[in-house]
């Protein structure tokens, strides 16, 4: 699919030097404007360790270059979990088990509660399987990784079940995941692809419908 | 025809609780930012209440007015930002988009109000307190400009609803958190475009005025003036 | 600033813990599986009760779901759960309805405090000075029950004592039943700003040992005696509603007459802020000035003297009131007589009106006389306190008459501290007397001698510091929770709810350890408590007000029995009598000439007593009148701050005969110039990070003065001396500089 380019493309590059100016002199103001600027005097600690690191988000420069860019790292999945086995074999759907999609801004991922509520009888030789059962036998949760979503400093606030509602198919946003094993992020969701889509479907493009 | 969102204060019911403010501060994960910026004057509330005393002692007298982004239709804030961070949304709203902000304060400065907050620091949530964080709005990092939004993800979320049952909104189904917490019920929100709703029949009262409106911000809060009392007449 | 506070402050911004770092699977943290069913990013609203003041406001909680870190079996890990988000009022409670007051707003940050006790601590080092050491559980229990055991096998049960502050709901049921059957001294109730005079004074003029209930919204008229009605005193929301209505009637109605509303007091409080005539009076006077009204409306045949019925034998002299002529009351409370004979004639000519007293009229050693005075001057226009539904003053009923079988701290610690032997074992149950009590008291050297305490509390305050043992209680979101009103609507209304989230912390709820220890105790109760658990105390007291089927499962749905309707509950007890009063002048600690100002603490708008200055919500809130924030302050007059040569900021030393502080001064049109009022609630040594070391407290420099009838503290009877200091030790006035820049001429006619 080709993609529709914003037409306030020559705008947007004004506006990157812009942002790259203004985040130089913030970041200048912060260095040099010394005697201006304290915590919270009453403060008896500060809330998290912050020793030996560039800042607390970003251990590295290299990572905070890496953020600022949006460059992401794919997702390392604690087990491998393979969709298609869960589509396309055992004939589910992506709500079986996204239901959070159904009721609310979030698709969620279920704990492993839910796993297991099929895999304590099914494909219990796998394994794949075994390990969801182990962290089930320890009382841990599994700790899935995100493959999507915006960084904070993105401020979108997506909303599923609007999506849902307007016959907008998963695969749209992101790809198809039935036909993949560990999920990957195939979709870019840059802020040009939800507008082209907004555009289309004449839902409204107004900044306040995500950004809030 | 889109809605058109505005408030009414009537003043005759503030009594000053300030039960709007923290309210504010809960649903929009507002910032404390602890006394030494307060004393400098950088302590951030959407909403605040004004206190204005009349007289001298012993005929001494006070009125209170509580005061938030006005939402101005020819708002002041909007032609001067450089990155079109501070933009009129369809329904009205002065909208903030803090992605785009750079943090030139220029709207601060312009507004007339005085009611945008500037993030001098990433704001700060000592562990748990972080817990209690509305996941429905945007936490704003340092160097950003924040303000009033009329409880935007409140709106948006009973639209959302709204649309999927494919009815219409009805009057008084969205409440900012002000509005959902004034115990005298001084503040009515609602759609000024619908003019059965209350907040339009209040603007039309008598006794409705609206905050420096002489310079052209056209804002869409109606100020109700506090009455006086006479023995012989009713309201 | 150097690069180290640099990254402190980058690193404060923990919210900001970004969605990048999800691409690696860096949690080094455990997440466990979750214990509750969780539907993700959809709010549920659960019903809860707020506890911050005795008024017992139904709420709503907003849980959502959250990852929050918790510790399970001794491992840290991270969980999904439901997390409270937002606090709003329960529409469905009739108290509340719907409504929070600003307090309760913050009411959130309690149990997600960074400062709060998260895990049992004993003791490690000298009492008083703070070191604590974390414990299990089961040692913590078993340092409870073995302080227990010892006192039962000396047959010493009397040595134990329960330490509470007020509270109107099972767990002072539980209390009082733990201590008769241990054979424990009667429980002790800290509340010295608590409303006995009134209570007392209701019993004696209607035979309602109780606070009334007022239906704001129905008055046309309204007068307060130094009641902060719409801010501090008794159901402040329930008033708030009502005065919103009797402005400008109910929203959805036609408006009705607009009501009036006259404040006494001397010093303006955010209450008289709102009034149509705002009237200062002398100190303990307004007493006279109800009864001066009494004249007036009885000797213009207004009203006719019989009307008052029995609270008119109150009062000495009635109904002639030959002492209480206008011009008389002008001359004993600076109100000028053509103005007393003005607001009696429109107060009764403007009906349904009523008169509130409350505050520091009650808190002078006449205190009684004023209440009877106004409760006087109510029966007179017919508000009889019948609580029938024609007056707009009257008093709920409630299942079982106030259990204020209580002894109160006053007679406590007087006793305590001259015969310290007698305690041994003391339970505190967040009650923080230490704070507050007049020095006189001696409240630290007293309790520093009790050989055990333990307390139940969830933070370090001034008096839990000296525990030995420190059980920590949940929070109110964390707890099943329950509120028998004493005012604020006509029927009655029990409030109670389940946990609205589980645990953060490892805490127990007091209730449960209490039974817990009841079963672990070497010699068993006698009888033995009949319930095993809190929940199910409640669900009996549920089916004893509603035996219907679904009443429990409903309470726990609706957030409480509200009202019981089909159930009839006993009036409550009538206690009437006393010899009539007179009126007699207020007295002072003090000389008047060494001390030449009255000195008016008063509850704040953010803290009340002081409570709740560790919010941070509430420490940030600009107080309504004065825009002070994270700070304390001295109001004073204009003309007396000129006298003196105190300029608005400056550090000023207020000096009693017990004690002296330091601080800001704020100079106010709305204050007499004979008064210097200070608002309670900063100047905590120990109170988190957010209230320890921060601003002064009034109640320090407290005469230990009472009320001879209740023996209640009078805290409005102290006098002092102000003046300018020099070199301030410390001094910050902090004040909200959002204004607008240009000020239009006009907000109200």
């Amino acid at each position: 699919m080709k993609q529709e380019r914003n037409s306030e493309t020559p705008l947007r590059g004004l506006i990157t030097l812009f942002i790259v100016l203004g985040v130089g002199g913030i970041v200048s103001a912060l260095l040099f404007n010394s005697s201006t600027l304290r915590g919270q005097s009453n403060r008896q600690d500060p809330p998290v360790g912050s020793t030996g690191v560039f800042t607390s988000a970003h251990p590295t420069i290299g990572l905070s270059v890496r953020h600022f860019f949006g460059m992401r790292s794919e997702p390392v999945q604690p087990i491998a979990y393979d969709h298609r086995a869960h589509i396309e074999t055992a004939m589910m759907e992506c709500l079986d088990c996204h239901t959070g999609a159904l009721t609310g801004p979030r698709a969620t991922i279920p704990d492993v509660r839910w796993c297991m509520s099929c895999h304590k009888t099914k494909a219990t030789d796998k394994p794949a399987v075994q390990q969801v059962a182990a962290y089930f036998n320890r009382g841990e949760d599994i700790p899935w990784q995100r493959v999507y979503g915006w960084n904070d400093e993105a401020h979108v606030r997506f909303n599923h079940v609007a999506h849902l509602a307007a016959s907008v198919q998963c695969a749209t946003c992101h790809g198809d995941v039935g036909s993949m094993t560990v999920a990957r992020r195939v979709v870019d969701h840059s802020m040009g692809f939800c507008i082209s889509c907004h555009k289309e479907k004449k839902a409204s493009i107004d900044c306040l419908t995500c950004h809030f | 025809m889109p809605h058109h969102w505005g408030m009414a204060v009537d003043l005759d019911r503030c009594t000053g609780c300030e039960a709007c403010v923290v309210a504010c501060h809960a649903e929009n994960n507002i910032a404390t930012v602890g006394d030494s910026e307060a004393a400098r004057g950088r302590a951030m509330h959407w909403i605040r209440v004004e206190r204005y005393w009349e007289g001298e002692f012993p005929e001494v007298k006070v009125k209170f007015r509580p005061v938030f982004c006005q939402q101005c239709d020819n708002a002041p804030c909007e032609p001067v930002c450089p990155t079109y961070a501070s933009a009129h949304s369809e329904e009205g709203l002065n909208a903030q988009i803090y992605n785009r902000c750079i943090g030139t304060r220029y709207c601060a400065n312009a507004c007339t109000y005085n009611v945008r907050f500037f993030n001098f620091y990433p704001p700060a949530w000592e562990k748990p307190l972080h817990l209690q964080l509305n996941p429905d709005v945007s936490v704003r990092e340092g160097g950003v400009m924040e303000k009033c939004t009329f409880c935007v993800q409140r709106i948006n979320a009973a639209e959302v609803a709204a649309g999927m049952q494919k009815r219409t909104l009805m009057d008084g189904e969205i409440q900012p958190a002000c509005v959902q917490s004034c115990t005298a019920n001084a503040l009515v929100f609602g759609d000024l475009n619908d003019p059965e709703s209350a907040v339009s029949k209040l603007a039309e009262s008598p006794r409705g005025t609206k905050l420096l409106e002489e310079l052209g911000t056209k804002p869409k809060v109606t100020y109700l003036l506090k009455e006086s009392w006479h023995e012989s007449r009713g309201a | 600033m150097d690069r180290r506070d640099f990254l402190k402050i980058t690193a404060a911004s923990g919210a900001s813990a970004t969605l990048a770092s999800c691409g690696n699977p860096e949690h080094s943290m455990v997440r466990f599986i979750p214990e509750e069913e969780l539907s993700g990013g959809v709010a549920v609203w659960k019903p809860s009760i707020c506890p911050l003041c005795p008024a017992g406001c139904g709420m709503l909680v907003r849980v959502m779901d959250g990852e929050a870190e918790v510790i399970r079996n001794g491992k840290k890990g991270t969980i999904q759960m439901g997390l409270a988000k937002k606090l709003e009022g329960n529409p469905n409670h009739p108290i509340s309805q719907g409504k929070l007051c600003v307090r309760g707003q913050a009411a959130i940050q309690v149990t997600y405090h960074p400062d709060r006790i998260i895990h049992p601590l004993k003791r490690s080092g000298a009492r008083g000075t703070g070191p604590f050491q974390e414990i299990t559980w089961d040692e913590a229990m078993s340092m409870l029950v073995s302080q227990l055991n010892g006192l039962a096998a000396s047959g010493n049960q009397k040595a134990a004592v329960f330490l509470t502050k007020p509270m109107r709901d099972q767990r002072q049921t539980l209390i009082s039943e733990f201590s008769s059957r241990f054979g424990a001294s009667v429980p002790v109730t800290f509340d010295p700003l608590g409303d006995h005079v009134l209570r007392r004074a209701n019993a004696r003029s209607f035979g309602y040992d109780q606070l009334p209930t007022f239906d704001i919204g129905r008055s046309r008229y309204v007068l307060s005696f130094g009641a902060d009605f719409l801010g501090t005193w008794n159901s402040p929301v329930t008033q708030s509603i009502g005065y919103g209505d009797m402005r400008q009637g109910k929203l959805q109605d036609q408006p009705a007459k607009r009501g009036k509303f006259v404040q006494f007091e001397a010093r303006m409080s955010q209450t008289g802020a709102n009034a149509d005539e705002w009237i200062p009076v002398n100190p303990g006077t307004e007493g006279v000035l109800a009864l001066g009204l009494a004249h007036v409306i009885m000797k213009a045949g207004l009203r006719k003297p019989e009307a008052v019925g029995a609270a008119g034998s109150q009062i000495a002299g009635w109904p002639g009131l030959a002492d209480y002529a206008p011009e008389e009351v002008e001359k004993r409370t600076g109100v000028k007589a053509e103005r007393v004979k003005r607001i009696a004639k429109e107060f009764a000519n403007n009906g349904p009106a009523i008169a509130i007293i409350g505050g520091s009229p009650l808190a002078h050693t006449n205190g009684m006389f004023g209440a009877l005075a106004v409760n006087a001057l109510n029966a007179l226009i017919g508000n009889a306190g019948a609580g029938n539904g024609e007056s707009p003053m009257g008093f709920m009923r409630q299942p079982k008459p106030n259990a204020d079988q209580n002894r109160h701290f006053e007679s406590f610690i007087a006793d305590a501290a001259q015969n310290n032997e007698r305690v041994k074992v003391l339970l505190l149950h967040e009650a923080n007397p230490v704070y507050g009590s007049p020095p006189a008291w001696r409240v630290r050297e007293t309790l520093s001698k009790i050989p055990f305490i333990a307390s139940f509390g969830s933070f370090i305050d001034e008096t839990s510091i000296l525990a030995d043992l420190i059980l920590p209680d949940h929070s109110f979101l964390e707890s099943w929770v329950d509120h028998i009103a004493e005012s604020g609507d006509s029927g009655p209304v029990i409030g109670l709810a389940p946990p609205a989230m589980h645990a953060l912390h490892q805490t127990r709820a007091m209730p449960d350890v209490l039974l817990d220890a009841s079963r672990k105790l070497a010699k068993p109760l006698g009888p033995p408590m009949p319930w095993k658990s809190y929940e199910e105390m409640l669900k009996a007291s549920v089916e004893a007000v509603d035996p219907s089927k679904d009443a429990w499962k409903s309470a726990q749905q609706l957030g409480g029995v509200m009202p019981p309707a089909n159930v009839s509950l006993p009036a409550p007890q009538t206690t009437r009598g006393g010899s009539p009063l007179s009126y007699s002048e207020p007295q002072f600690d003090g000389d008047a000439g060494q001390f030449p100002f009255h000195f008016l603490p008063f509850q704040s708008q953010a803290f009340l007593d002081g409570s709740l200055a560790h919010l941070p919500w509430l420490q940030e809130l600009p107080d309504v009148l004065t825009t002070a924030m994270w700070s304390s302050w001295v109001e004073l007059n204009p003309q007396t701050a000129a006298r003196l040569g105190i300029a608005a900021g400056d550090t000023i030393e207020v000096s009693s005969n017990h004690g002296n502080l330091q601080s800001p001064a704020v100079i106010s049109p709305g204050i007499a110039p004979n008064i210097i009022a200070m608002p309670m609630g900063q100047g905590h040594e120990t109170f988190t990070r957010f209230a320890s070391g921060r601003g002064a407290n009034p109640i320090s420099i407290l005469a230990p003065m009472t009320e001879p009838e209740t023996g209640s503290l009078a805290w409005a009877a102290t006098r002092v001396r102000v003046a300018k200091v020099q070199s301030p030790s410390k001094s910050k006035l902090i004040l909200f500089a959002g204004s607008l820049r240009e000020h239009p001429e006009d907000i109200g006619r």
